[in-house]
C-alpha cells in the first residue's frame, strides 16, 4: 500500500548506493517463505504506519462481513443451444384442450422457459369461448404436485414400465373377465383404443371385456329421461344466451350443472340490461352461484320442485300427471315465471339439476310445451360428457361388492372407493381382484390397487377430445412428462399388444390421436387442429320427436332434506389437494378450506345455533344422519336455504386414510405439520358425503331425507367474509330494475353524489362530488396511458375464477385455514358478496331513511338477493395510501397506477389500514419459508416453486402487496407495441382477472384512448364509482346491478322519492 | 427570596432545615436498598425480560404473531404507543410549562415526573419500530443521503412527522432532566464517601462547583430549554392525532383530535404521575414534600384535561350526527353499541366520569382515592386508544371487510413486557438518581416551607 506511484524514498535510491541496493533485497522477501519472513530480527523494527494498518483493518473486516454476507449460490443453466419458440422472458403459448371428466373448456396454456404456469380461457376457438372455471385454471398447480406419482408400482413398490406391463399384459390375457372403469371417455381415440380392445379380447359375441362409464356426480337421469322422451339417450346442447326466460330448477348451470364453461358465457351475453336481458328464475334448496344471479329466486325442497314443474306444465296449458303444489317461499318466484314462460315461448329455457327421471321428464315435458326444442335446446349437437350409467354402475358395483367381480379391473380417471355411496365396501372388494389404477396419486383406489400405472398429467399428454357432437378438440402436451409416467391410451395400446413402449419422449399416443383423426376427418388438418386445438364437425340434423311419458318415483318429502351440491373450487373433490381451489372462498358463503352443512339462519336461531362467526367463535356443530351414515360438520347460517332442507358440499374429506393425495389435503396445525386425528392420520378437509346420495330409484340422487341432532363442540371457521350486508349503503353497491333502467334517466338509479358548494353569487349549490378536490389532479388525464377498469355487476356472476387467475398470475401466497380464520388471506382480488335485509328495497338502498334500522340491517333477509362485487385495488389518482407511506413506498405512476416498490416498503402497515377498499395485503410471516407454510404454500418446494410466474416478485416478509392491475403484462404489452413501433391497441392488453372472466364482466384497458372499451364503459350511464364520495379518484368503475325484476320498493325509492327531492333543490 | 401569601398551604411539611433536605434525598442512594426495592425490582425485570423475549420472537417470525388482520393493521401496538407517549407527557408539562408558569409546587414533582417521562417515551418509542414488518430497514424513515439517487422519505406521511416528533420530545426531554440533576449529583458527590461512587457521581455533575456563575447559567438553560420544550408538550401529542386524523378513515379524519389527544395525554400522564408518586413518597419517606397539596394540584389537572377530553368525546359524537355522513355517523353509532361497545363504555366510564368525581375537596384531597382514580385514568385512556385505532378500522366502509380484532398472547406479553421495562427503569432512577429536584427544592423552603410559614418573624413582614 501506500506505493502505488514512483517515489524515491530518498537519494541513495536515485543513486542506487550499495547500501541501498542490500536493504532493498530485505524491502521485497519474495523469496523468503512466511517462516523466514518472521523469524527476521529486523521485523520489529520495520513499522507499519498507522494509515497503512487502519487501511488493512478496514479492509479485512470489509472483506471478512462481505463474504459473511454472501449470497446462497443459486445456479442458472443457460440455453447453450436456443430452443426453436423458447425465448428466456418470452411466453410461449399453446392452444389445447381440458377435460377432467367433470369440466371441459378450450383453454391456452402459457409456459415459461419449458414450464407451463398459467391456464385461461380460450376465446378465439372452441364453443366454450374462453369460459372455464376455477378448477381448471386452478389445474396447473396439480402439474407440480409433489405427491404425484413418478412411476409405476406394483404392490406399493416401484416397479418398471417394463416389468408392469408384461404382468398386466398376462393378467389381462388369463382372466375371464376384465372390466374397465372409466369416468365418461370423450377421447375418440380411447374410445377407439377401447372399441379395439373390445374386439380383441371378446371375439365374436365374448363378454370377457366389458366397459363401463362412472361419472362421480352423475347425469344419468337426463339420458334416461330422453330415452323416454326422445328414444336416444342424449343429453342435448342447450343454448342459454337465446334464451329469454331461463327457468333453473336446482341446476346450477353456472357454477357446476353439466358444462358451465358454456353456459356461463351464454348466460353473460344475456345480462346486458341495453340489450335483450333474460329473465332468469331459480328454484332451489341450497343458494348456488346460479341462484345468487336470478331475477326472482324460489326457495323449494328438492321433493317440492316436481310440483313447482307441474305448476308450471299446467299453467302453460298442459297436463303435468302430478298434482300442482308450489310452496310459499316459492310462489312469486313461480307465478312470475309462469308468465315470462308465457310471453317468451321458445325463446325458454327449462333446466332441472336433478338426477331424478321423473323430474327430468317433467322438465322434458315443460320444455316440449314451450318448445323450446330446436330453438334454445339442440337435439342435433349432443352435449357427449356424463355418459355414465347409474343402472349399469350399480349393478357393476353390486357385483364386485359381492364378489361376482371381474378378474381384472382397470379404473381410469375415477375414484369410485371415495365418490360411491358405498365406497367402502367397494374399496374392501378390491382386493381379489387383479386392480390396475391408471390415477396420478395414490388415493382412496389406487392406494388399494395391485397396479398402478399413473397416467400423464393433461398438461404432459396429448389427448383428443369430443365434448360436443359438433367439435372435434386435441390437447397437447406443454411440458415434457416431468415424471416416468405414461399415457393411459398408451398403456391400453401396450397391453392390447397394439404398440410397444415408447418412454418419456413416447409418441405412441401421438401417432394414435393422429391416426384416429385421419380415420374420422380424412381430408382434416392436423398440424391446424393443433394450432386451434379443435375443429368443428358438421353434423345431420337429428330427427327426435318428443313423445310423452309418465313420471313416476319422483322425490319423496321428508321433513328434512338434504342436498348435496359442488362448490366452485372443490367440485366433485378431484382437486382436493390444490391449495389455490382449497383457499378459494366459495362464491356464496366465503368460507375457505371446509364443508359444513348449510341451513337458513331463521332455522337455525330456532333450533339454538349461533348465526354469527369470526375469528375465535366458531359454529356449532350437528350431526347429520342419511341413509344411516353420520357425519358431523359446523352448520352454516346460509340465507336463502330452503326451511327444512341443508345442504352439504361433496368433494371433501378426501384421504380418509391419510392416503399420498397431495399435503395440501389435510388440515394443518398452527404452527405448521399435519394435524393428526386419533387413528394417527392425518384429519381430512371437511368430511365425505358421496354416502349420502340416495339410490332408491335406481340413480345416484343428490337429495336425501336426513336428521339433524346438534353436537358438541364449536369448530372454527376461515371465511374471508363475516359480515354479510352492504348497511344500505347506496355508494357501494348500487342496484336497479330492468324497467327502471330502461324508462329513467340516470338520476333516478345512479345518481351522481353531490356536495354543496359556494357558487361565485355565494349561493350554495349542490356539485357533483367530482368537482371537489383538496389536491392538484394527478398529471394522468390525457397524457400517455391511464389504466382502467370497468367491471360489471350485472354480468357478474361472482364464480370466482379470475381470482384464481389472480393468484396464478401474481404469485399470491397460500396462506392456510389457521391464517384465513385470522383474516389473513392473500388474495389480491376478493369477490365481496352482499346479501339483501328486510331494510332495504335492494342491495344498497335503505327501504326507509329516517327509520333505518343497522341492527336489522346487519341480517340477511331469509330469502335475500345477492350483489357480487368483485373488489382490488382501485388505483386511485388521490391514493390515501401514497401520501401516508413514510418512505414513499407506494407512489402513483405517470400512467395512473398505484405501484407498490416491495424493495422499500418497511411494513409500517399504515397504507392498508388508509385503504377505504381494504385491499392491501401484508406479509405477515415469510410464507415461502416459515414452517407454517409448508403443506398448503406451494412455493415451499422446489417443485411447487415451478408454478410461480417469473414476471412477478415473491414477497418477502413484513412487506405490503396488493393488486398492480398487472403491470406486468401492462409492460409486455407496451413493449410490444413499441418494437412495433405504434401504440397499444384497445383490447390488446387484458389483465388476469378480465382474461379469466366468462361473462366479460370485467374491462381493461387505457382510458386516455377515447375510442377505447374501457372508455365507453365508464362513461356509460350505468358506471359508478365505489365511495367516490371519499374523493380518492380510482380508476376503477363500477356498474349498476340490473335485476329484471319488478320492486314497488325499488320504484318507489328511485323513480317517485328522487323526483320530489329533484323538485326541492328548485326550490 | 419569594414570599407568598400565608394563607396558602405550605410546600414543604415539617420542620425542615436545608441539610434536612439533603439528607432526605440522598438518604435512599446512600443507603442499602431496602429489601422490598430488590423484590420490586426482580418482578419488573421479569416481566421486562418476558417483553423482550416476546418481542425477539416476533422479529424472528413477522408481526403475523400479533392478532392483527387484514382489515386492522394496528391495534395493541399502537395502542400502547400512543398510551405510553400520553404518559410520557407529564414531565415536560410539568417542568416546562410550570415552570413558565411560575408553580412552585412542581419542584417536588418534576424530577420524578421527567424521569417518567423519558421512560414512558422510550418504551412508546420500542412500538413503532417492532410494529414495522422488516425493522431492519427501519432506518429509512430517517432523511439520509443514500446512493439510490433521488430516493428520499415522503414528508406528506405523518408517521415521517412521528419521527421527528417523537426524536425531538425525547432529545429535549432528556436534555432537560439532565440538566437538572447536575447540581443534584454535585451534593451526592461532596457527599459521597466511596470512591466508585464518588467517581461516578463526578463524572455525571460535569464538575459543577455551586459557583454563582454555575447557577446563573444553570438558572437560563433551564429557562431557554422551557422555551424550546413548551412546544414540544403540544406538538408531540398533536402531530401523534395526526397518524389518524389525516387518515380517511371514518373515527380517524377528525380535526378535534390534536386538542384533544394534547389534553388526553395530560391527563393520562398526570394520572401516571400520581400513581408512581403516591408510592414513591411512601417508600421513600418523601410525605414532607410531596403531600396532599401537591395531589390536590394534580387532581386539579387531572379534573381540567379529563372534562376537556369528555368534552371532545361528546363533540366527536354531536358531529357524527350532525355531519350527515353516512360512515361517520356508523362509526360512531357502534363504538357506542358495536361489538366493541364494552370498551368504549370503559373509557367513558373512566375518563368521562371519575374526573368529575375530583370536584369534591374531600375526594381529590384522599390519597387512597386518588391512587385509585390514577389507575382508572390509565385503564380509561388505554381504551381511548384502543376504541380509537380497533372499532374505526374494524368495521369502516366495506362491509365486506368488516373484522374483529383478538390479541394474541404476545400482543398482551410485549404490552405487559413493557411495563415491566417501565419499573425496571424508573426503580433504577429511584435507587441511583435523587428523586426530587433538591437544590430546587431548597428554593422555596424559606417561601413555601412550614415552618416558615409558621413563624412568628414570618408573619411580620406582612
Amino acid at each position: 500500500m501506500g506505493l502505488t506511484r514512483k517515489y524515491w524514498k530518498g537519494i541513495e535510491e536515485l543513486k542506487e548506493t550499495p547500501e541501498f541496493i542490500k536493504h532493498k533485497e530485505q524491502e521485497f522477501p519474495s523469496q523468503q517463505t512466511i517462516e523466514q519472513f518472521l523469524a527476521d530480527e529486523n521485523l520489529a523494527e520495520t513499522s507499519t504506519a498507522r494509515r497503512d494498518f487502519l487501511k488493512f483493518l478496514g479492509f479485512s473486516v470489509a472483506a471478512a462481513t462481505l463474504a459473511a454476507c454472501e449470497a446462497p449460490v443459486t445456479k442458472a443453466v443457460p440455453y447453450v443451444v436456443k430452443p426453436e419458440n423458447v425465448t428466456p422472458g418470452m411466453p410461449t403459448w399453446y392452444a389445447s384442450t381440458y377435460y377432467d371428466g367433470n369440466s371441459y373448456a378450450s383453454i391456452l396454456v402459457k409456459t415459461r422457459e419449458g414450464r407451463p404456469i398459467f391456464i385461461k380461457g380460450n376465446h378465439e376457438y372452441g364453443f366454450t369461448k374462453g369460459g372455464t372455471n376455477p378448477q381448471i385454471v386452478a389445474s396447473v398447480l396439480g402439474l407440480y404436485d409433489r405427491e404425484r406419482l413418478t412411476g409405476p408400482k406394483a404392490n406399493k413398490k416401484d416397479v418398471s414400465w417394463s416389468s408392469v406391463d408384461k404382468e398386466i399384459s398376462s393378467a389381462i390375457k388369463s382372466a375371464k373377465k376384465v372390466t374397465l372403469l372409466s369416468n365418461t371417455v370423450i377421447s375418440p381415440s380411447m374410445k377407439r383404443a377401447i372399441a379395439e380392445m373390445t374386439t380383441a379380447l371378446n371375439g365374436e359375441g365374448g363378454s370377457k371385456f366389458e366397459f363401463v362409464q362412472y361419472d362421480a356426480v352423475s347425469y344419468s337421469a337426463i339420458r334416461e329421461a330422453n330415452l323416454k322422451n326422445f328414444g336416444a339417450e342424449i343429453i342435448p346442447g342447450y343454448d342459454f344466451s337465446k334464451a329469454k326466460t331461463i327457468v333453473s330448477l336446482d341446476a346450477d348451470f353456472l357454477s357446476s350443472w353439466l358444462l358451465p364453461t358454456e353456459f356461463a358465457v351464454q348466460y353473460g351475453q344475456t345480462r346486458n340490461p341495453e340489450g335483450n336481458m333474460s329473465k332468469h328464475f331459480q328454484f332451489e334448496s341450497v343458494m348456488t352461484v346460479t341462484g345468487s344471479n336470478a331475477d326472482y329466486r324460489g326457495m323449494a325442497k328438492p321433493s317440492e320442485l316436481a310440483g313447482i314443474l307441474a305448476f308450471l306444465i299446467n299453467g302453460l296449458g298442459g297436463n303435468a300427471g302430478i298434482p300442482v303444489a308450489v310452496p310459499a317461499s316459492s310462489k312469486l318466484a313461480a307465478e312470475e315465471a309462469l308468465k315470462s314462460l308465457k310471453k317468451t315461448g321458445k325463446d325458454s329455457l327449462v333446466v332441472c339439476g336433478s338426477n331424478n327421471v321423473g323430474l327430468q321428464i317433467l322438465t322434458n315435458k315443460l320444455n316440449d310445451r314451450l318448445k323450446s326444442y330446436g330453438n334454445t335446446i339442440d337435439l342435433t349437437n349432443t352435449i357427449e360428457l356424463f355418459y355414465g350409467n347409474d343402472k349399469k354402475v350399480q349393478k357393476f358395483v353390486k357385483d364386485v361388492v359381492s364378489g361376482k367381480g371381474p378378474d381384472v379391473l382397470l379404473m381410469l380417471g375415477v375414484n369410485p372407493v371415495y365418490t360411491l355411496p358405498n365406497g367402502d365396501d367397494f374399496g374392501k372388494a378390491l382386493s381379489k381382484i387383479t386392480t390396475v389404477s391408471f390415477a396420478s396419486h395414490e388415493d382412496e383406489t389406487a392406494s388399494l390397487c395391485k397396479y398402478i400405472c399413473p397416467d400423464h398429467h393433461a398438461l404432459e399428454a396429448w389427448n383428443d377430445y369430443q365434448a360436443k357432437k359438433g367439435q372435434y378438440a386435441i390437447a397437447q402436451p406443454t411440458i415434457r412428462p416431468l415424471h416416468d409416467t405414461a399415457s393411459a391410451l398408451e398403456s391400453l395400446l401396450v397391453w392390447g399388444g397394439k404398440a410397444k413402449r415408447g418412454g418419456k419422449d413416447s409418441a405412441v399416443a401421438y401417432d394414435y390421436i393422429a391416426s384416429t383423426f385421419k380415420l374420422n376427418a380424412p381430408t382434416g388438418d392436423f398440424a391446424f387442429t393443433t394450432h386451434n386445438s379443435c375443429m368443428d364437425v358438421t353434423l345431420a340434423p337429428a330427427t327426435l320427436i318428443f313423445t310423452d311419458a309418465t313420471a313416476s318415483n319422483l322425490p319423496k318429502a321428508s321433513d328434512l332434506e338434504v342436498s348435496l351440491y359442488q362448490k366452485a373450487g372443490i367440485g366433485t373433490g378431484l382437486h382436493a389437494n390444490n391449495p389455490w381451489l382449497q383457499e378459494l372462498p366459495d362464491p356464496i358463503t366465503k368460507v375457505t378450506w371446509d364443508n359444513y352443512i348449510t341451513m337458513n339462519p331463521v332455522t337455525m336461531e330456532k333450533d339454538g345455533y349461533v348465526t354469527t362467526y369470526d375469528q375465535e367463535h366458531g359454529l356449532n356443530t350437528a350431526t347429520v344422519t342419511v341413509n344411516g351414515k353420520t357425519v358431523t360438520l359446523p352448520v352454516y347460517p346460509m340465507p336463502g336455504q330452503a326451511i327444512g332442507t341443508i345442504g352439504i358440499a361433496l368433494g371433501y374429506g378426501r384421504g380418509a386414510n391419510g392416503e399420498k393425495i397431495g399435503k395440501a389435503a389435510y388440515q394443518t396445525k398452527e404452527y405448521g405439520g399435519h394435524d393428526l386425528g386419533e387413528n394417527g392420520k392425518p384429519k381430512t378437509i371437511g368430511a365425505n358425503v358421496f354416502s349420502f346420495a340416495s339410490t332408491v330409484n335406481g340413480n345416484y340422487e343428490y337429495s336425501n331425507s336426513a336428521k339433524i341432532a346438534k353436537a358438541e363442540g364449536v369448530y372454527p371457521i376461515a371465511a374471508t367474509q363475516i359480515h354479510h350486508t352492504v348497511m344500505g349503503r347506496h355508494s357501494i353497491v348500487r342496484e336497479t330494475t330492468l324497467d327502471i333502467f330502461a324508462n329513467r334517466d340516470k338520476e333516478a338509479y345512479n345518481p351522481a353524489h353531490k356536495l354543496e358548494k359556494l357558487n361565485q353569487e355565494g349561493h350554495h349549490e349542490e356539485r357533483p362530488v367530482s368537482e371537489f378536490d383538496l389536491w392538484d389532479a394527478h398529471p394522468v388525464e390525457k397524457i400517455g396511458h391511464r389504466w382502467g377498469m370497468t367491471i360489471d355487476l350485472s354480468s357478474c356472476i361472482g364464480c370466482g375464477t379470475c381470482l384464481v387467475a389472480c393468484q396464478a398470475e401474481n404469485n399470491v401466497p397460500v396462506v392456510g385455514k389457521d391464517e384465513v380464520r385470522r383474516g389473513r388471506e392473500m388474495h389480491w382480488l376478493r369477490i365481496d358478496r352482499y346479501f339483501s335485509t328486510e331494510e332495504e328495497a335492494a342491495v344498497g338502498t335503505k327501504k326507509d331513511k329516517d327509520n333505518f334500522s343497522y341492527d336489522k340491517a346487519e341480517h340477511a333477509a331469509e330469502n335475500p338477493k345477492v350483489v357480487h362485487m368483485p373488489m382490488l385495488c382501485h388505483h386511485c389518482n388521490h391514493a390515501p395510501c401514497e401520501t401516508v407511506c413514510p418512505v414513499a413506498a407506494t407512489t402513483h405512476s405517470n400512467e395512473g397506477l398505484n405501484q407498490m416498490a416491495y424493495n422499500r416498503c418497511i411494513g409500517t402497515r399504515y397504507c392498508a389500514n388508509n385503504c377505504p377498499y381494504k385491499v392491501r395485503r401484508f406479509n405477515w410471516f415469510n410464507y415461502p419459508s416459515y414452517k407454517k407454510f409448508v403443506e398448503v404454500n406451494p412455493a415451499q418446494d422446489d417443485l411447487g416453486r415451478m408454478v410461480l410466474n417469473p414476471d412477478v416478485t415473491v414477497r418477502t416478509r413484513g412487506v405490503m402487496e396488493k393488486c398492480s392491475l398487472c403491470v406486468q403484462r401492462i409492460q409486455a404489452t407496451k413493449l410490444v407495441a413499441k418494437k412495433e413501433a405504434r401504440v397499444v391497441a384497445d383490447g390488446e392488453f387484458a389483465t388476469a382477472c378480465s382474461d379469466a372472466c366468462p361473462t366479460n364482466a370485467i374491462i381493461v384497458g387505457d382510458w386516455n384512448d377515447i375510442k377505447s372499451n374501457i372508455r365507453k364503459s365508464s362513461e356509460d350511464k350505468r358506471a359508478y364509482q365505489a365511495l367516490e364520495e371519499v374523493g380518492v379518484k380510482p380508476n376503477i368503475w363500477y356498474k349498476v346491478k340490473v335485476r329484471n325484476e319488478d320492486n314497488n320498493l325499488l320504484d318507489k325509492l328511485q323513480v317517485a322519492e328522487a323526483k320530489v327531492e329533484h323538485k326541492k333543490s328548485h326550490h | 427570596m419569594q414570599k407568598e401569601a400565608a394563607i396558602r398551604e405550605p410546600l414543604i411539611l415539617g420542620h425542615k432545615t436545608y441539610h434536612d433536605i439533603t439528607e432526605d434525598v440522598c438518604r435512599p442512594i446512600e443507603d442499602k436498598a431496602p429489601k422490598m426495592w430488590y423484590i420490586l425490582f426482580g418482578i419488573a425485570l421479569v416481566i421486562g425480560l418476558y417483553g423482550v423475549g416476546a418481542i425477539c420472537y416476533l422479529l424472528g417470525t413477522g408481526v403475523g404473531v400479533w392478532g392483527l388482520n387484514k382489515t386492522i393493521g394496528w391495534a395493541w401496538d399502537i395502542t400502547n404507543f400512543v398510551w405510553w407517549v400520553g404518559i410520557g407527557h407529564a414531565g415536560t408539562l410539568i417542568s416546562a410549562v410550570l415552570l413558565l408558569f411560575r408553580q412552585k409546587w412542581r419542584m417536588a414533582i418534576n424530577r420524578s415526573a421527567e424521569a417518567m417521562t423519558i421512560f414512558a417515551v422510550f418504551m412508546a418509542g420500542t412500538f413503532p419500530l417492532i410494529h414495522m414488518g422488516r425493522l431492519w430497514v427501519g432506518y429509512w424513515t430517517l432523511p439520509l443521503p443514500n446512493q439510490f439517487g433521488s430516493l428520499w422519505v415522503n414528508f406528506n406521511s405523518p408517521l415521517l412527522w412521528d419521527v421527528f416528533a417523537i426524536s425531538t420530545y425525547l432529545s429535549v426531554s432528556l436534555v432537560f432532566w439532565y440538566i437538572g440533576l447536575i447540581p443534584d449529583f454535585a451534593t451526592i458527590r461532596d457527599r459521597a464517601k466511596k470512591p466508585i461512587a464518588k467517581r461516578m457521581y463526578s463524572i455525571l455533575s460535569f464538575g459543577w462547583s455551586g459557583r454563582a456563575k454555575h447557577w446563573n447559567r444553570f438558572e437560563l438553560v433551564s429557562l431557554v430549554l422551557a422555551g424550546l420544550a413548551t412546544p414540544l408538550v403540544f406538538s408531540v401529542h398533536s402531530i401523534v392525532s395526526f397518524d389518524f386524523a389525516t387518515s380517511v378513515i371514518p373515527g380517524w379524519h377528525t380535526t378535534i383530535f390534536p386538542p384533544y389527544f394534547v389534553a388526553g395525554a395530560v391527563f393520562s400522564g398526570f394520572a401516571m404521575v400520581q400513581t408512581l408518586l403516591l408510592i414513591m413518597r411512601k417508600a421513600m419517606n418523601l410525605e414532607a414534600y410531596i403531600h396532599t397539596k401537591h395531589v390536590e394540584y394534580m387532581n386539579i389537572v387531572i379534573m381540567v384535561t379529563g372534562s376537556i377530553v369528555g368534552t371532545a368525546y361528546i363533540t366527536e359524537l354531536f358531529i357524527s350526527w350532525y355531519s350527515g355522513v353516512e360512515y361517520e355517523a356508523y362509526a360512531f353509532l357502534n363504538r357506542a353499541t358495536g361489538p366493541y361497545w364494552w370498551a368504549y363504555w370503559s373509557m367513558m366510564t373512566c375518563n368521562v366520569i371519575s374526573p368529575q368525581l375530583m370536584w369534591i375537596r374531600k375526594l381529590r384531597r384522599s390519597l387512597l382515592f386518588t391512587f385509585f382514580i390514577s389507575i382508572v385514568v390509565n385503564i380509561g385512556m388505554w381504551f381511548e386508544r384502543y376504541v380509537i385505532i380497533v372499532t374505526s378500522l374494524h368495521r369502516d366502509y366495506l362491509p365486506a371487510a368488516w373484522s374483529m380484532h383478538f390479541p394474541s398472547h404476545i400482543d398482551i406479553a410485549v404490552y405487559i413486557g413493557t411495563i415491566g421495562l417501565f419499573f425496571v427503569f424508573f426503580l433504577l432512577f429511584a435507587r441511583f438518581f435523587p428523586v426530587l429536584a433538591l437544590n430546587e427544592v431548597k428554593t422555596i423552603l424559606k417561601g413555601s416551607g412550614q415552618s416558615y410559614k409558621e413563624s412568628p418573624d414570618y408573619h411580620e413582614h406582612h
